[in-house]
């Protein structure tokens, strides 16, 4: 143990100066002291490349954006590549971000399409992203996850959020070809009656298991 | 035979603490024992996974609803660490296989730091016991639990009620508004490092000098004398328009006859105004006597219940989708969470261990990582621990503290997890 004469509190830790007044600490008996906790050591700065790489895009945004308007208006390259930065940053934040990967895989997917469909907006030919792409990203999707239930009974629970919300968006390219934002009919329908069937597939299976796991999801 | 397939809403002290919770607001609090030898790593991992399934409130995973989160069983392995540097250190639970607990082990301590949104102190403490119980155990040596230990107690489903909602009582709101507190200000410690300061007081000299002297009780005693040392030592909060508040957590469960392991604590607070400059530590005292005797009233208590209670069951916050309440509770608790406290201070009590194991338990650590200064109290055998962590690196108030203390002829040993040359890296 160690004493510090001027604060008169002893010291139960390896200490040579008083932390309150920092004179020094005298030894007072033969008691063994230790430091009880772990040491710190000093770490590098970890996040500074994740704001460099965030940093690097934004400048891109700008720089291209700037030289793409010295041409005058309409913007055009520069929107492909200021939406090519901003997918490639939330696609970093999203994989940064620990979770199941079966909600990563659906998040992906569904910002990649997003991106997608914002290229098509901006290079005026939005027909191939939301004809297509959209339809067939989101049947792929909820196939995958439906075999990943199929073949992984015990952890169902774990993909049925991501299976609910890509369930959820399977019925907008339907809704979009409802109201005349698509012109090809079929993959927008097959789509639909694809998340249609799969989503009534969740609410009317017959098992405990899955009402429960909805009791639980829904609660509210 | 217990249920293995289970799940709970989260109470209503912790729905908001997985939408808040962030490197620099971790939300988690420590509780140590250190023991009378070296811990093996492998019998206390097993331990952990024995008590693990009696505990239905810790053996949980967090899980997003539509509008809420919930609690899932967890029967995954549990895997103990070694202690981290950082006190209170906030953890992902996906990167610990989902369980909003830590059991970290280093040399003689066995620490379990606990998410707040699980559990509280005391529901945290029972969980630690029996831990440590069945540590021992394992280790060969065996002795009467004394009804003490929960993990060789029966089960009751009690253990696991939000006791918050059962004494809900929609009649009994009233009108929470709070007025801002003043703040610290100051450099902190960089990489969200938190200073631990422990104070060793033995507990029957502490008792008489409150007892005889204020006639107060040990908490009363060190709110006011907290409140009295941020008076004396911090240059802008007389003045200043944001009264001092000392938040004091109070544990519900003797008031409301309660056994549950979850959440069921309740802030008081002691208020003290900034305008005022003719404080006194005797005055404080006296107004924090006052204070506490007129908030800790069941009656005064069960409106508050009722009024957080009533604030979840709005049917405009129900049906909100749970991504948009994280952003409101984000939002929210940035623009009034923290404001509305200075420093809070939580006392635990006397842990009551079976003689066995007591003779095995050297020391216990209570530790609450909080906004400014967060001082915690534990007591064990004849000793009270009080520890104050604070992310900032002034010591004047805490030094204040002490020189009071010394002042008052206490024999006070200082323990820190300071260290010489952490002046230069953090």
């Amino acid at each position: 143990m160690k004493y510090c004469k001027t604060c008169h509190v002893h010291y139960d830790t390896t200490l040579d100066h008083c932390m309150l007044c920092n004179g020094d600490l005298e030894h007072e008996n033969d008691d063994v002291v230790t430091y009880k906790f772990s040491e710190y050591k000093k770490k590098n700065a970890s996040r500074f490349f994740h704001r460099l790489f965030i940093f690097l895009n934004i400048v891109s945004i700008l720089v291209s954006i700037y030289i793409d308007f010295l041409d005058g208006f309409p913007l055009t390259w520069s929107l492909v590549v200021s939406i090519t930065n901003i997918y490639a940053v939330v696609m970093f934040i999203l994989l940064a971000i620990p979770t199941i990967w079966t909600s990563k895989m659906t998040k992906s997917i569904i910002v990649t399409v997003g991106m997608l469909i914002l290229i098509g907006l901006a290079i005026r030919n939005h027909s191939w992203a939301l004809d297509y792409v959209f339809p067939f990203a989101l049947m792929l999707n909820i196939l995958l996850i439906t075999i990943l239930i199929i073949f992984n009974k015990k952890k169902w629970f774990d993909y049925f959020s991501s299976l609910s919300i890509v369930t959820i968006v399977g019925l907008v390219p339907g809704l979009l070809n409802l109201f005349g934002a698509t012109q090809v009919t079929w993959p927008s329908v097959a789509c639909f009656s694809y998340a249609l069937v799969t989503l009534l597939g969740i609410i009317f299976l017959p098992s405990k298991a899955s009402r429960d796991e909805f009791k639980r999801r829904f609660h509210i | 035979m217990k249920k293995q397939k289970y799940w709970y809403k989260l109470d209503n002290a912790g729905k908001i603490f997985p939408a808040v919770s962030q490197d620099e607001r971790s939300n988690v609090f420590r509780l140590s024992f250190y023991l009378d030898e070296m811990v093996d790593s492998t019998l206390l991992e097993e331990a952990v996974n024995k008590v693990l399934p009696r505990f239905e409130t810790f053996a949980v995973q967090l899980k997003n609803g539509l509008f809420w989160n919930y609690f899932a069983s967890n029967t995954k392995h549990f895997e103990v660490e070694v202690e981290p540097a950082q006190v209170c250190k906030y953890f992902k639970a996906h990167d610990n296989k989902g369980y909003l607990f830590k059991v970290y082990y280093l040399d003689n301590k066995i620490t379990l730091e606990t998410f707040h949104a699980i559990s509280d102190g005391a529901g945290a403490m029972h969980f630690l016991k029996s831990v440590v119980y069945n540590y021992y155990r394992l280790r060969g040596i065996k002795f009467d639990h004394e009804n003490k230990i929960l993990s060789e107690l029966p089960y009751s489903k009690k253990e696991s009620e939000d006791n918050f909602v059962s004494n809900y009582d929609k009649a009994k709101k009233k009108n929470l508004k709070e007025e801002k507190a003043y703040h610290f200000s100051g450099e902190r410690f960089s990489n969200h490092w938190v200073l631990m300061m422990k104070l060793r007081i033995p507990t029957k000299d502490l008792i008489q000098l409150v007892k005889t002297k204020y006639q107060s009780t040990v908490t009363q005693f060190v709110t006011a004398l907290l409140a009295y040392s941020i008076y004396s030592e911090t240059v802008d909060f007389i003045g200043g328009k944001k009264p001092l508040k000392v938040f004091i957590p109070v544990n519900l469960r003797p008031y409301f006859d309660s056994v549950t392991l979850r959440n069921f604590s309740l802030y008081i607070k002691a208020t003290f105004d900034a305008k005022r400059t003719d404080w006194t530590f005797e005055n404080m005292l006296e107004l924090t006597k006052l204070q506490f005797s007129d908030q800790l009233d069941k009656e005064k208590l069960q409106s508050r219940i009722s009024s957080l209670v009533g604030f979840e069951k709005n049917p405009l916050i129900r049906i909100l989708p749970l991504v948009l309440k994280t952003i409101a509770f984000k939002i929210g608790y940035n623009i009034l969470g923290e404001s509305i406290s200075s420093c809070s201070i939580s006392n635990l009590g006397i842990i009551d261990l079976p003689t066995g194991l007591e003779k095995k338990v050297i020391d216990a650590d209570f530790v609450n990582a909080g906004y400014g200064i967060a001082m915690t109290l534990i007591s064990l055998k004849n000793h009270t621990n009080i520890i104050m962590s604070s992310p900032l690196k002034d010591l004047s108030i805490m030094n204040y503290f002490i020189q009071f203390l010394v002042s008052e002829g206490l024999d006070i040993t200082l323990d820190t997890n300071y260290k010489e040359g952490y002046d230069e890296i953090l």
